[in-house]
């Protein structure tokens, strides 16, 4: 009786007592929903047009960070290491398109999954030679982005908000529907999702397939170094931040492979979710800890359900 | 102001190739996949103007044949010229640009797009306005698009399919599925045009039509039409000539009545042995 | 006004008018590439004009007739104006009609024009063209697949106009001179000529002359307060009298917008686009409405499924009332107003009937409940009862007067009278002068004093509204003497979703039996919902779970009859369902749709006396003609069953089965 009410009672009695903390709750697994709905897109965007689940993902979210903080350390002007990033972002997707893809074009997907992992340690281990392995400090300051915070009181409560995560929330807001206008409006969006929906229609109208392979990793390049800037001035700079693009999984077995709107929404999701159960449940019951495995625990509960996701069509294996 | 008056229609693209002449020339092509020959040293053309069928039995290399001429596939040996350029390697998108357009045996289409959106997709190769433009989504780029959308209208009057323009083409029934994709391959406006079967599966009467409406194309637009085909009746009375292919090699080339008497082809049709 | 009203008695004269009155208001709209274009009357008239000229250049003279074949499209309506502002006639023609049929009608017209459509109907038109040398011209609408065709005698609907063009920017007087030439018109001269669709021989062609047609156009749109404001979709056969006075000949007189589909498929579409005023369709349409609404219900979550039920039980309740503004509890009023924003609204929304003022049924007898249901709907829907000869009303329900089992009572400045024999007689201000070229038969069906025989049995009822019955020479009688009104029973039939078509059977026999045709929609979807496989219409037909389905209605049917002291004796006895769809292909219907009794009895007459010799099956083989043109045969085993007979012992079934 006790444990029950402990679980079904107490958390929704203490959310109602304090509504104060249940805001600033809610806001923090906002602002970690958005980042997770970020690389999961990352993932979508690729695999919708390629069919290839890119493992790699998470390491580019720490090599773009990297590459920014490199350039600044070698004294380069924050607000160029910027656009020299993207530079770098974009020659890395046409690299990998080169060497990696185009030679295995028509291979099992299996395989090309093996080759993204192929990219991941490739880029670990470039990445601290020429970078180093060692934690750095994300250059917040000198991008502009305000570190102070606001603070409010309602409810006659306190809650406290971060700018660099109002600045983080708008910037990945922002990069969405630049992306969702993009994929819809343009003529190259409207070719990604062309080459998404049939790989033989697509090539026949004329679409290249070079062009738009480049052309999403540049664009998985761009949200990794978004993801990146946003996190690392969080968490600091470091091959840790890989760990966080695996909460991208959890997001994209919620919201499916190939739903664009899935990865926003399971993102934001998890974030706000995973953030609810560690405050309310896990860390009075369990002891805490537990963001590490709650979103694959959902996860994996919601797949027992639907295979597909939530948002997700129907999974047919291709011939 | 009834658009049926304007007697122009919608044309093919000028490719400066007059009628009659060679558009495109097959030479010497062989492929192969891995140890496994597929077309073995075959030559011919195709002039501009007419309906040139390839036909042949199961497995005689006639889809692969296609796929070399859009670019799917490259050939070990072997030049193909198209409006007198001439390659052996090319990427398909590049195919799509010279004036090639294709439909497949087994349709491919964009499923979960409407039929508008299909046939809008052929038009992307005369799309020229930058994203920049796009993004904005009026101006020279919206006027781009409305002149766009005229011309798939003619299109769907044309296939008349109207009554199927926002309906999502998975689900329609096989028949307008083709149709919609000889719609998109048109919208191209190519000045050479290949069908990979595109009556298999059809009933006689969908079959009818289909033959209309790749006659009216030919004779309207002018546009090339090369095509594989099954049915030998319809292949008799559609095309100008006629070349057969077994086991990926060339057995028979001429206008349909000398190949429908060609000892060989009668051979080949009746599976005499090698 | 220009013209005095009483001058106004043909329809290019109205066409004049309209320029004028409602110059720049719609007149004409056509959904082509996808976009509604529109004319107004003066560019209706502009466009007339130019090709009425082009067809005098061509060489159109007075009394001319000139056949128009094609579907709803605005360039044939113009030529119906074109043609007659020179005097001459046009003769439409069933564009679904196979070349031999359409070749006895251009023929018996001696026409010497033909309007066509696009490349099919003059593939059709050139097949026969040399056996009938009057035809010199035939000018077509799409000039798709027609560019290598010869010359001589074809022409581009736009050259035709082009000439005309060319010849009034050369010469601004021949305007004048059409415009007085139309202004000098009869009314004595022939409008139209419709050719009726038979259900019994050759077509006929009814003769309509000018200033009636106009006078009987006047009466029907002051009876339903037609005006400019109106406006209609064209989608019925343009060579049906229907189509004719509805649209085109009412549109004339009270200067409605007239909205053609982009193509036959895109109809449902096109009306809820257009979402017309007035709106006609036989009760068919309606059936076919009802089922695929039903269906989609049946698919939909539970939720919807309860709003459906619920609120078409409020509408059942008070839906008609409200409709006829009569008292209606105000409870009722609320869950109506209610139900309006959740289904009714959007249901009319989709089906195209969110504007409708007016809208008839009529050529055959509709259901009672499908007839309520639309009302319901608050939508006003009637019936009226017309023929070809009378230029279409004789009868008409007025508004708030409405019955589903009745056509109303006489519409106005008709005459109905019953003969003797229950026949109905009219004489109505738009009536014909007579079949063209056939006196005799003219003869046949005109009395003495003028009356028109209409063929049909009726009676009125109390309340003054006219009840058809049957075709009058189908009333027979069964071998005890008891009344057997076919119709009446096939009707009865038919009311039931399950069964698309019926042909009863009992003159001068022992008791009643009946072929049944299913509705390959309903019991296809019932099917599917059973997980019943099926391949073909005759293995469904043929199934012993919709043979037992269809037993269930013909009990029914038997029930409702025992109700009626007239029809008692008529219920069924025996039926079987027929192993194909009855076809106007295969000749057993007309192009509208309607049995062609004494056909079917020939061609089934195996069928039939299985069903009187008291088989329980029998082999039959049955030529069709498939939608190309080719025929084949199908055979089939057919098996009979017997029903149940109310209200009396069942008798003679014994007898006949030994």
């Amino acid at each position: 009786m006790e444990f029950l009410h402990s679980i079904l009672v107490k958390p929704f009695a203490d959310m109602a007592a304090a509504p104060d903390f249940l805001i600033q709750v809610l806001w923090e697994g906002m602002v970690s929903g958005v980042l997770y709905a970020l690389i999961a897109l990352g993932f979508v965007l690729i695999y919708k047009s390629s069919r290839i689940f890119n493992f790699a993902q998470g390491i580019m979210v720490v090599f773009a960070a990297l590459t920014l903080v490199g350039l600044h350390e070698r004294g380069v002007p924050a607000l160029l290491a910027v656009p020299l990033t993207l530079l770098v972002m974009f020659f890395l997707a046409v690299g990998i398109e080169r060497v990696v893809l185009r030679p295995l074009v028509n291979q099992p997907d299996i395989i090309l999954f093996m080759a993204t992992i192929g990219i991941t340690l490739f880029l670990i281990g470039f990445g601290e030679t020429i970078f180093g392995g060692e934690n750095k400090r994300m250059i917040t300051e000198e991008l502009g982005i305000p570190t102070g915070s606001f603070s409010f009181e309602p409810f006659g409560g306190f809650v406290l908000i971060e700018q660099k995560d109002v600045a983080a929330v708008v910037g990945a807001v922002l990069l969405v529907v630049g992306l969702l206008a993009f994929l819809n409006k343009s003529k190259m969006g409207r070719a990604i999702r062309a080459l998404g929906d049939d790989h033989q229609a697509a090539l026949s109208v004329g679409i290249s397939l070079s062009t738009i392979w480049v052309l999403v990793w540049f664009i998985a390049g761009v949200i990794a170094l978004v993801t990146g800037i946003v996190w690392g001035a969080r968490a600091g700079v470091s091959f840790a931040l890989e760990v966080i693009a695996y909460k991208a999984l959890p997001v994209l077995m919620l919201g499916g492979l190939e739903s664009v709107m899935g990865a926003i929404i399971g993102g934001l999701m998890i974030g706000i979710l995973e953030k609810l159960f560690e405050i309310y449940w896990g860390q009075p019951l369990l002891g805490g800890n537990t963001e590490i495995w709650f979103a694959y625990m959902l996860a994996l509960l919601v797949l027992l359900f639907r295979p597909q996701g939530l948002f997700g069509e129907k999974i047919i294996e291709r011939v | 102001m009834n658009a049926h008056g304007s007697a122009g229609h919608f044309a093919g693209s000028d490719d400066g190739i007059a009628k009659g002449e060679v558009l495109l020339k097959v030479d010497n092509v062989s492929l192969a996949f891995g140890g496994v020959k597929a077309i073995t040293d075959i030559s011919f053309d195709v002039r501009k103007g007419e309906i040139r069928a390839i036909i042949g039995p199961n497995g005689a290399g006639k889809t692969s044949m296609l796929n070399v001429i859009n670019g799917f596939y490259t050939p070990q040996q072997g030049v193909i010229t198209f409006r007198g350029v001439e390659r052996r390697a090319m990427k398909p998108h590049h195919a799509v640009r010279q004036g090639i357009a294709r439909t497949f045996q087994n349709v491919a289409l964009f499923k979960g797009m409407t039929t508008l959106e299909n046939i809008m997709a052929g038009r992307s190769v005369h799309m020229h306005r930058n994203i920049g433009w796009q993004m904005l989504w009026h101006g020279p780029a919206l006027n781009e698009e409305i002149e766009h959308r005229q011309k798939v209208e003619e299109i769907i009057d044309f296939l008349e399919i109207e009554h199927i323009r926002r309906t999502p083409v998975g689900k329609l029934p096989y028949g307008l599925q083709k149709r919609v994709e000889l719609g998109r391959a048109l919208a191209m406006e190519p000045s050479l045009l290949l069908l990979d079967e595109p009556m298999a599966g059809m009933n006689l009467e969908e079959k009818e039509d289909m033959s209309r409406f790749i006659i009216d194309v030919n004779q309207q637009r002018g546009t090339t039409i090369a095509l594989i085909e099954h049915d030998m009746g319809v292949v008799m009375d559609l095309s100008d000539r006629v070349v057969v292919l077994d086991y990926g090699k060339k057995i028979a080339d001429g206008p349909p009545d000398a190949v429908k008497n060609d000892q060989a082809v009668i051979d080949a049709y009746l599976g005499v042995a090698h | 006004m220009a013209q005095p009203a009483a001058a106004l008695d043909t329809f290019p004269k109205y066409l004049l008018l309209n320029a004028e009155r409602f110059g720049g208001r719609p007149a004409m709209r056509h959904k082509d590439y996808g976009i509604w274009q529109t004319w107004n009357w003066a560019e209706q008239l502009d466009e007339i004009r130019a090709f009425a000229i082009g067809l005098k250049q061509l060489g159109l003279g007075h009394g001319d007739r000139v056949a128009i074949v094609g579907a709803n499209r605005p360039r044939l309506y113009w030529t119906f104006a074109a043609v007659q502002s020179l005097g001459g006639v046009p003769v439409p023609v069933y564009a679904d009609a196979v070349a031999e049929e359409m070749a006895y009608v251009l023929d018996h017209a001696g026409v010497r024009f033909a309007v066509a459509q696009d490349q099919e109907q003059v593939d059709k038109l050139l097949t026969f063209h040399e056996t009938i040398p009057a035809l010199t011209n035939v000018i077509y609408d799409e000039p798709r697949g027609l560019r290598d065709y010869p010359r001589e005698r074809l022409h581009d609907f736009a050259d035709v106009q082009a000439k005309g063009r060319a010849a009034l920017a050369a010469d601004p007087a021949a305007g004048r001179a059409w415009e007085e030439g139309v202004r000098a018109g009869s009314g004595d001269d022939v409008s139209v000529m419709l050719y009726t669709s038979g259900t019994t021989g050759r077509s006929k062609g009814v003769v309509l002359t000018a200033a009636a047609s106009v006078k009987a156009a006047l009466d029907t749109v002051t009876f339903d307060r037609l005006s400019e404001n109106d406006s209609v979709l064209a989608y019925l056969p343009l060579a049906w009298v229907g189509d004719h006075y509805l649209n085109f000949a009412q549109g004339y007189v009270s200067g409605f917008c007239m909205n053609c589909p982009e193509s036959q498929q895109t109809v449902p579409q096109d009306l809820r686009e257009i979402a017309p005023t007035f709106y006609f369709a036989p009760p068919r349409v309606f059936e076919s409405l009802l089922t695929s609404v039903t269906i989609r219900m049946e698919d939909a979550g539970r939720f919807k499924q309860w709003i459906f039920r619920h609120f078409t039980g409020v509408a059942r309740k008070y839906g008609e009332a409200i409709l006829e503004k009569r008292a209606v509890p105000l409870s009722g009023r609320l869950a109506y107003a209610l139900g309006d924003v959740l289904l009714y609204g959007p249901l009319k929304n989709v089906l195209g009937m969110s504007n409708i003022r007016v809208a008839y049924t009529a050529g055959e007898a509709i259901g009672a409940d499908l007839f309520s249901f639309f009302r319901s709907l608050g939508i006003n829907l009637k019936q009226l009862y017309g023929q070809t000869e009378a230029f279409l009303y004789v009868t008409a329900q007025k508004d708030g007067e409405v019955r589903a089992d009745t056509v109303g009572p006489a519409a106005p400045n008709v005459d109905i009278r019953i003969a003797d024999n229950g026949e109905v007689l009219f004489r109505s201000p738009g009536q014909f002068t007579g079949y063209y070229k056939e006196d005799d038969k003219t003869e046949e069906v005109l009395t003495p004093d003028g009356f028109i025989r209409t063929g049909d049995a009726g009676f009125f009822e109390a309340d003054g509204q006219l009840k058809i019955i049957d075709r009058a020479k189908d009333v027979g009688k069964l071998a005890d003497g008891a009344l057997f009104a076919p119709k009446y029973i096939e009707n009865m039939l038919k009311f039931f979703p399950n069964i698309k078509e019926a042909v009863a059977f009992g003159d001068g026999r022992d008791f009643c039996a009946a072929f049944i045709n299913i509705d390959l929609t309903a019991v296809g979807n019932w099917a599917e919902r059973n997980n019943i496989a099926y391949a073909s219409y005759q293995e469904l037909a043929g199934h012993p779970q919709v043979y037992e389905m269809i037993a269930r209605n013909v009990d029914e049917t038997n029930r409702r009859l025992a109700q009626e002291p007239m029809m008692a004796g008529g219920q069924i006895a025996r039926f079987l369902i027929l192993h194909k769809e009855l076809d106007a292909d295969d000749g057993e219907l007309t192009r509208t749709q309607k049995v062609r009794r004494s056909f079917i009895a020939d061609r089934y007459g195996e069928l039939i006396e299985a069903l009187y010799d008291g088989s329980a099956e029998k082999y039959v083989e049955t030529e069709v003609t498939f939608e190309d043109g080719r025929k084949g045969r199908i055979s089939a085993t057919v098996r009979i069953a017997d029903a149940a007979v109310h209200g009396r012992p069942a008798r003679q079934r014994a007898e006949a089965a030994e």
